[in-house]
């Protein structure tokens, strides 16, 4: 089995935001004055390696650094300190916040277009997906809309429908099932699993500890940016709803 | 090669998107610079009380790089912080966002020019073969524009501030330049004539008003000076995008 992840000692920290940190005055008077702003470790020294065909659940907290993390693997966050390894040579296709990057003026035609020169495919090859993903979503009538007046179910049933469309060989997922309606998640399990048969690696961030505990082969539980657990899905999950109370 | 389709592609839905809901649709490229340029030439040829035949082929042949120019700059300048919406979602090199921006701004170029061929039929008595030229004088104008589109865009990201300050900077090179008005008005000492030859647009300016108006080919200088600065602001630009890349998810 070959690596896809190799994160070393990886950490991120964000700026905590406030709108007088964008100006000018600011930046100048913290630059005079040697001042650093205050900042939110989101990960702190992450250990993780991950190898083809595993199925990975991310569970935690709130701010506990999960989608970070995903981020992180996407190369969306290039983090601060420590040295992180993706393999190139794989079809990698992030679903973050339920989107794939669709420009919101832009049709739901054209995203897709687009979505897919991004993710290493070209536009014939993804015209000839198109009439799948249209089916899938089932966005007949309106995949020739701006995304933009879409729903937020639409949105996710487009960008879940890209993503595994495309038969990518590692998936990112970050709380791909909270919107969508019970029918719409049905068919995504469906796809995940068939999916996940056919050997993608998959890292799914979710709330939705069953649906990681009976698909997942390996579960990490993330606790304000480390790593507290890590290992098979059923011990990790008894010891995250101990801790939580929820047993 | 992908990355290439991708900002083609891009770059049209831009250039369709802009136009999508108007009526006129894509006549609006060639009567948004006719309607421009045939104001301002009717009101600076009475304001410099020059003959408007004159006048209009002198303005146009540097007014038409300069606009491209501020419509490369200043649409740049946005583009990686109005690129939030992919660079969130996907992983996508940061250079794409300023090119981008730039090809559509020489896409627009391409038309204003057919406007300026259009005046210039009307209003030009003189051609000579100089004009082949002119294509090669549009190169240093370019490699400028992407240059400072990606130092603004990279500033941009981090201090919000700087877009009125480029606006403010574009307006005073504007004005200190040769473009509204002939050197020749000034006396050669005086503070003005100074000013003209210190502010290196005059050497842009020059490559395309020497063989479209006076009838010359640019001189080594002006070669020297614009293409020796492009490649420096360029330099600048890309090694700016490249250092600050991992930074720019932080500030979006």
């Amino acid at each position: 089995m070959s690596m896809v992840f190799n994160l070393e000692k990886v950490s991120v920290s964000f700026e905590r935001y406030s709108v007088k940190q964008r100006s000018l005055k600011y930046s100048v008077g913290r630059l005079l004055r040697n001042t650093n702003n205050s900042h939110f470790q989101a990960l702190n020294d992450i250990n993780l390696k991950i190898e083809q065909g595993e199925n990975i659940g991310l569970i935690g907290r709130n701010g506990a650094g999960k989608s970070t993390l995903l981020r992180v693997l996407t190369r969306v966050i290039s983090p601060q300190k420590g040295k992180i390894f993706i393999n190139d040579q794989l079809h990698l296709v992030p679903l973050l916040e339920l989107g794939i990057g669709f420009h919101p003026d832009l049709t739901g035609r054209e995203n897709c277009y687009l979505a897919g020169l991004l993710m290493g495919y070209s536009r014939t090859v993804m015209e000839e997906k198109m009439e799948d993903i249209i089916r899938f979503s089932e966005l007949a009538e309106f995949i020739d809309e701006p995304v933009k007046t879409y729903s937020s179910g639409m949105y996710a049933r487009l960008a879940f429908a890209i993503a595994t469309d495309v038969r990518p060989e590692v998936l990112l997922v970050d709380e791909v099932f909270s919107v969508g309606d019970e029918f719409f998640i049905r068919k995504c399990i469906l796809r995940m699993q068939k999916l996940m048969k056919a050997g993608t690696t998959t890292v799914f961030v979710s709330h939705n500890l069953d649906f990681l505990v009976t698909h997942c082969n390996r579960l990490i539980w993330l606790d304000q940016g480390r790593v507290v657990m890590d290992g098979e899905p059923t011990e990790v999950a008894l010891s995250y709803r101990a801790q939580q109370g929820h047993f | 090669m992908l990355a290439l389709h991708f900002i083609w592609y891009y770059t049209l839905s831009h250039l369709k998107l802009k136009y999508r809901y108007t009526s006129l649709g894509v006549v609006w490229n060639f009567l948004e610079p006719a309607l421009y340029l045939g104001i301002l030439s009717l009101v600076f040829s009475v304001v410099n009380r020059m003959n408007i035949q004159d006048y209009v082929v002198f303005l146009f042949s540097a007014l038409i790089p300069w606009r491209y120019l501020e419509r490369a700059v200043n649409t740049a300048s946005e583009s990686i912080v109005t690129g939030d919406w992919l660079l969130k979602k996907m992983y996508v090199s940061p250079f794409v966002f300023p090119v981008i921006r730039w090809l559509v701004a020489g896409v627009e170029y391409l038309f204003s020019l057919i406007i300026l061929i259009f005046f210039l039929l009307l209003f030009k008595e003189q051609w000579t073969s100089h004009l082949w030229i002119v294509p090669l004088a549009f190169i240093p104008w370019a490699i400028l524009s992407l240059g400072l589109g990606m130092i603004g865009a990279v500033l941009y990201t981090f201090f919000r501030d700087i877009r009125q300050i480029i606006q403010l900077g574009l307006i005073i090179i504007f004005f200190t330049s040769p473009i509204l008005f002939k050197p020749e008005i000034f006396q050669t000492a005086s503070l003005q004539a100074r000013i003209l030859q210190w502010n290196p647009v005059t050497y842009y300016a020059a490559l395309f008003q020497k063989p479209v108006y006076y009838l010359s080919w640019p001189a080594a200088t002006d070669w020297i000076v614009t293409i020796g600065l492009s490649l420096i602001i360029f330099i600048l630009g890309a090694s700016l995008i490249y250092r600050y890349r991992g930074r720019f998810y932080f500030y979006l």
